[in-house]
């Protein structure tokens, strides 16, 4: 079961690298963060972990649910560009990504060595991790930049639970303050900027 | 061997009844009066009864392409994965096989759409050329993954062995081939997202603009040998991604299976509904996610094991 969510975690995040569109790439990155979500109930409750359990149902609700309202809500206050082309092209990237999973997975296997259970898991971070940084590298807008910096968030969480057999807590809550504050601090920006087009105008 | 005879003749019954099912079900959906659920027999028995027109312009290939393109596909019926435990089966044949006869009637379409030597014939097969082209590496790499996770390389035998023992430990690959697959269903059989069944005289047409010269009992045979394809494809994907209910009593087992032919083909359904069609040059965008996710299981087995 947790082989299938860690498959559907990849799944959405790759799909997300060939999106041209923000509201549709917004719904991605929702699923991937439910499925990511979802993964930390099971293993918290395989592993009997009731700190992991919290971070679970916190992740849905903040990460699934509120990041993705609230730079919908950013979207439409700024007017962002909507339609945001890839600047990799779809042939180069269906090379690419291959590749960078096969570079990862053999990447990844002197740690997996070291690591009892669940050694593929860190594979397929690791591999979450670069495709998230390729979807940073892809886009020239703002708003695909701060998804696939999210995304890259939720990678790390992954290896964080896969690998350690689950973060402190108050690491794991300190990550989620810090992300509210950097969407807060994105919302300022963007009103900033927002104002000074305003007066330039 | 009357339980594998039995399988192929109500697979062959029903094939009309899937695209029909898919239609209504999406008229439904869009609140208009839906057709009927018959009605692709009634399309067939009236078409059979019609006059069979040939253009003077076309060679000896129109009167017999028709046929090739049937043929493969009712060949290709007979080495599907069994339905019912117990039943005979052919264990040999591989991907390839079933990949080449898929791909030997679509080539027999394209000679029919060249030559009726109108510039949409030629159109829809240049068009169907670079689909498929596009399709079957993809086809090929899915369905041989599936049939490593099942420890054969027979399809037959692998629909087999994932009913006997399905493959938890590899569940990240298997989704991956599942979706890979699924999006072959939808680009092979015409659906929405890479061709519109329903449009005619549209520019964006592909399989409508191949047999848009053809009337009569040539166009009742290209019209059941699409709803063959489908079904060929939507069994293909319920026996090697959905493997229950296969050990239970043989009729029990085949109503099971109807089922979830039509949970397919609802979900087809659904599918059609809620996207829009892409245009014919993004049309690689979403064969490249088929083919990412195809290699991508390939190698998630081979190196990781998951």
């Amino acid at each position: 079961m947790v082989d299938f969510f860690i498959g559907l975690f990849l799944a959405s995040l790759i799909t997300a690298l060939f999106t041209t569109r923000l509201y549709r790439l917004l719904n991605w990155y929702a699923f991937n963060s439910l499925t990511l979500g979802i993964l930390a109930l099971l293993i918290g409750t395989k592993l009997d972990d009731n700190a992991m359990l919290i971070t679970g149902v916190v992740t849905i609700i903040i990460k699934a649910i509120g990041i993705p309202y609230f730079l919908k809500s950013f979207s439409q206050k700024f007017h962002f560009v909507r339609q945001i082309q890839p600047e990799i092209k779809v042939q180069y990237a269906i090379m690419l990504i291959p590749a960078i999973l096969v570079f990862t997975f053999y990447l990844a296997e002197p740690i997996t060595h070291m690591i009892a259970n669940n050694s593929n898991y860190v594979a397929i971070s690791i591999s979450s991790l670069f495709l998230s940084l390729l979807l940073m590298m892809e886009h020239k807008n703002i708003a695909p930049k701060i998804v696939g910096f999210l995304s890259m968030e939720n990678s790390l969480f992954l290896l964080g639970i896969t690998a350690t057999d689950g973060m402190p807590m108050l690491v794991e809550l300190g990550i989620f303050f810090d992300l509210l504050m950097a969407i807060v601090v994105i919302n300022l920006l963007f009103n900033r900027e927002h104002e000074e087009e305003l007066n330039n105008d | 061997m009357i339980l594998y005879i039995t399988t192929i003749v109500v697979l062959l019954l029903l094939a009309p009844l899937l695209l029909s099912f898919i239609k209504s079900l999406k008229m439904w959906l869009l609140f208009k009066r839906p057709t009927s659920i018959f009605q692709g027999y009634r399309n067939f028995s009236k078409l059979l009864s019609k006059e069979t027109i040939v253009s003077e312009e076309t060679s000896a290939i129109t009167t017999y392409a028709p046929f090739l393109v049937l043929s493969p596909l009712l060949v290709t019926m007979f080495f599907l994965p069994p339905v019912v435990q117990g039943a005979f089966y052919v264990s040999f044949v591989d991907a390839f096989t079933i990949t080449g006869l898929i791909s030997l009637s679509t080539f027999f379409l394209m000679l029919l759409g060249l030559d009726s030597a109108s510039a949409f014939g030629g159109m829809g097969s240049s068009r169907e050329a670079f689909i498929s082209a596009l399709v079957e590496p993809a086809m090929v790499l899915t369905v041989f993954s599936v049939s490593m996770m099942a420890g054969d390389l027979g399809v037959g035998q692998a629909g087999v062995n994932l009913a006997a023992h399905f493959p938890k430990e590899h569940m990240a690959s298997f989704l991956f081939a599942g979706i890979s697959f699924f999006i072959l269903l939808l680009a092979e059989n015409g659906r929405i997202p890479v061709d519109n069944p329903e449009t005619h005289l549209e520019l964006t047409m592909v399989h409508e603009a191949m047999i848009l010269d053809l009337t009569g009992v040539y166009l009742a045979i290209i019209e059941t040998a699409s709803s063959v394809k489908f079904v060929i494809f939507a069994s293909l994907f319920v026996s090697l991604f959905l493997p229950f209910g296969y050990t239970y009593a043989a009729p029990l087992a085949i109503f099971v299976f109807i089922a979830k032919l039509f949970g397919v083909a609802m979900v087809v359904a659904i599918l059609e509904v809620n996207t829009a069609k892409l245009r014919l040059f993004k049309v690689p965008n979403l064969l490249g996610i088929a083919i990412v996710f195809a290699f991508l299981s390939l190698i998630t087995f081979y190196v990781l094991g998951a």
